[in-house]
């Protein structure tokens, strides 16, 4: 009965979560914060359950697609958002956070690839390291780059001596400086990690030992990795060995930087050829929108939930 | 049942009076035991704070003592005169009484509207109250009304999110934003007065205690930090302690700022850009307001806080309406409870009248009936109970109906001498 859970239902959970989020500029109410929590639960366990029926019904290695990562990621930045409310009631977490889950999911739907990965049995555990230490660096650099705005619009409030309005609390400046240096480290670590794993893969499928899978060290997307990850480091290294740059302003700044670099890669990932992630060069199909979701109903079909 | 407080408050007491009135922890307990000795049947909660003196009491029966009983227990544990304590006592019964505790809980009563603190006031003396027996069932639940109607007031309006007092607004609304805690900051001191002091007690709750006063009177310095178990430097460190300051609170009388942006761009390499939340309460300013523009320097004179704390009265009175229309919900909603166990006597003893005959009856017909089986003696009880749940269901409804409105005695009455319900 569970796997007729589709990507439609926690979209919508998630989504009246982030417009009751929205209602709390408007007005004030004693029960939102419950249906809040209640609808974004009900999203992350409907979210659960779909990706776990993903997990145990697709041919081949569990969550191995590009689709499947993006719903991943959304997930683990939807648990975030959860936890953040339940234990800062008042902040409004979800009116940054939210967008950024949805967005992820629509992503995965719209413009992900549903095949999955090339592997070969060699590398796939190095395989599942470099997908799960990019898809947590991919959560904490968004959840840095959701921190840093609030910061943002926190000192700028502030600076111009405008009481916080109800609708719109968010945590201190230093609560907020410190959660988004905290996603800058592990974003470095474990974006670190997953370029380290990726040359791993990468030499195990050397193109004179295995002919298949290898990767261009050129690939458009390999160099937008990199160039985030030197520019994440820099600014690390920056925070670490001068103080000033440690604090807040700077550090949102760097987050948001490093997002638009994200975004390049991701746009790049979507929009280039690449033979990233095993991307083969697919066949004419219908890429409207109906198109799409017609594809992502029947490939959830196929895995046994009802679209 | 008779409910009712006495007492004074900020609204119709002098502060001379309300201080000579007021009740310290163990003089609370020991007036709550002496109150029990003197009236044994008597429910009571003493609620005593710098703004207010009450004395909530119940009774189940109409003999409650009467406002002077109350007033002379008052002067008397005080040895203060009656005649100067009586003419400035209030007194509310019944439905009044039960109106103005869930005011006075929800702080729609306090001189400052809105207060937090209140709330945690009318909880210790409920404790207090319970913790000496002097609280029964009729004030366990006019005082658990009272807290949850405050509780929904709290979460359901922004009456007290919305701070109305300068130190109030500065500490809520403004250092609370910029820091997380307070144990690990340095707060700085310039000058002294007392809304300087009215703010240290705000961020002292928030944990400050790493204090330093300044002062070009350094005597005076000495003995505010004596006060607020900080430390006093000379005024020529005024300059080092800005440079290690996280919060600044200024107050001095002087003619021209006492910090300029010159004397602070020198002093700004050594903060590293490090934030800091100044509060220039003096006028004229202490701060050259240019010092504000600095990265990380959030610079709040007093007229800024003036006009923060202006917009939250404004928004804080258009929350006033929704606070009252809860208030009446709870109102409602308590009476008709209370009206509800006045009735509770004779319910028992309608269901206790009604239980006799049908065990008599059913005892008699399974007595009738030995070949029975288990199973259908079962159901021949089911069938009984079900017949008499059926027969009280219509008295109990209109009960319950009748209570909304007050307690029914007539209807009450009615049943006792319908169905012989005597004690």
């Amino acid at each position: 009965m569970l796997s007729g859970v589709s990507v439609v239902c926690f979209a919508a959970s998630y989504g009246v979560a982030l417009a009751l989020e929205i209602t709390r500029l408007l007005f004030r109410s004693g029960v939102r914060g419950a249906v809040m929590i209640g609808f974004a639960g009900a999203g992350l366990l409907a979210h659960s359950i779909f990706l776990y029926h993903r997990a145990v019904s697709t041919q081949g290695p569990p969550l191995s697609s590009q689709r499947d990562w993006y719903l991943l990621a959304a997930w683990v930045l939807a648990a975030i958002y959860l936890y953040l409310t339940c234990f800062h009631r008042r902040a409004a977490f979800g009116v940054f956070l939210l967008p950024l889950v949805l967005g992820l999911i629509g992503a995965g739907v719209w413009l992900a690839d549903p095949e999955p990965f090339a592997r070969e049995p060699a590398s796939r555990m190095w395989g599942t390291v470099h997908g799960v230490s990019i898809l947590l660096a991919v959560v904490a650099i968004l959840v840095g780059f959701a921190t840093g705005l609030m910061y943002l619009h926190q000192a700028w409030r502030l600076k111009r001596k405008i009481p916080p309005t109800l609708g719109l609390r968010l945590p201190s400046l230093e609560w907020l400086q410190q959660a988004n240096l905290r996603a800058v480290v592990i974003s470095v670590a474990m974006l670190g990690l997953g370029l380290l794993s990726g040359i791993i893969l990468n030499l195990i499928r050397r193109p004179e030992a295995l002919g298949l899978g290898h990767l261009p060290w050129d690939d458009p997307i390999v160099i937008c990795t990199w160039a985030t990850f030197v520019w994440l480091l820099i600014s690390l290294l920056v925070s670490a060995f001068y103080r000033r740059a440690r604090q807040g302003t700077r550090v949102a700044y760097f987050t948001l930087v490093t997002f638009l670099l994200l975004v390049i890669a991701l746009a790049v990932g979507f929009g280039l050829q690449t033979e990233h992630g095993g991307r083969r060069e697919a066949a004419p199909s219908d890429t409207s929108a109906l198109g799409i979701l017609r594809d992502v109903a029947g490939e959830v079909s196929r895995d046994g939930a009802v679209p | 049942m008779r409910l009712q407080v006495v007492g004074c408050s900020h609204r119709n007491a002098a502060l001379e009076l309300r201080e000579r009135l007021a009740f310290s922890a163990p003089q609370s307990e020991l007036a709550l035991d002496r109150l029990h000795d003197d009236f044994p049947e008597v429910e009571a909660v003493l609620l005593s704070t710098c703004n207010r003196v009450e004395l909530y009491t119940a009774t189940a029966s109409a003999a409650s003592p009467d406002c002077r009983q109350l007033a002379e227990f008052l002067a008397s544990f005080h040895a203060l005169p009656l005649d100067q304590v009586a003419p400035n006592l209030y007194q509310h019964c019944d439905q009044d009484a039960v109106r103005h505790l869930f005011q006075v809980a929800s702080s729609l009563d306090s001189m400052v509207v809105g207060e937090p603190q209140i709330l945690a006031q009318v909880k210790a003396a409920y404790h207090l109250a319970t913790e000496r027996n002097c609280c029964g069932p009729l004030l366990h639940a006019a005082f658990q009304a009272a807290l949850k109607a405050a509780r929904r007031i709290a979460s359901e309006t922004a009456i007290q999110q919305r701070r109305v007092s300068i130190p109030s607004v500065a500490v809520a609304d403004f250092a609370r934003q910029i820091f997380e805690r307070f144990d690990d900051k340095r707060t700085l001191v310039i000058g002294g007065g007392e809304m300087a002091e009215e703010t240290l007690r705000y961020l002292q709750d928030e944990g400050v205690h790493d204090l330093t006063v300044i002062n070009r009177n350094f005597e005076r310095a000495r003995l505010l930090a004596e006060r607020w178990r900080g430390r006093a430097l000379p005024w020529e460190q005024l300059l080092p302690a800005l440079a290690s300051a996280d919060v600044v609170i200024s107050t001095t009388g002087a003619e021209e700022p006492v910090v300029r942006l010159g004397q602070f761009l020198e002093i700004e390499p050594d903060r590293s850009e490090k934030p800091l939340f100044i509060l220039d309460l003096a006028v004229p300013r202490d701060f050259q307001p240019s010092i504000g523009d600095r990265p990380n320097v959030f610079l709040y004179a007093i007229d800024d806080l003036q006009a923060a704390c202006q917009r939250n009265r404004l928004d804080r009175d258009k929350e006033m309406p929704a606070a009252e229309r809860i208030i009446d919900q709870e109102i409602e909603r308590f009476l008709a409870d209370m009206h509800q166990r006045a009735s509770g006597p004779i319910i028992q003893r309608l269901q206790e009248g009604w239980q006799k005959p049908k065990e008599e009856e059913l005892r008699r017909l399974l007595n009738k009936l030995p070949q029975l089986d288990d199973h259908a003696r079962d159901e021949i009880r089911q069938a009984f109970d079900r017949l008499v749940n059926k027969l009280m269901h219509p008295p109990l409804d209109a009960i319950r109906d009748e209570s909304r409105n007050g307690i029914p005695d007539t209807l009450l009455e009615a049943l006792s001498r319908l169905f012989r319900l005597k004690d």
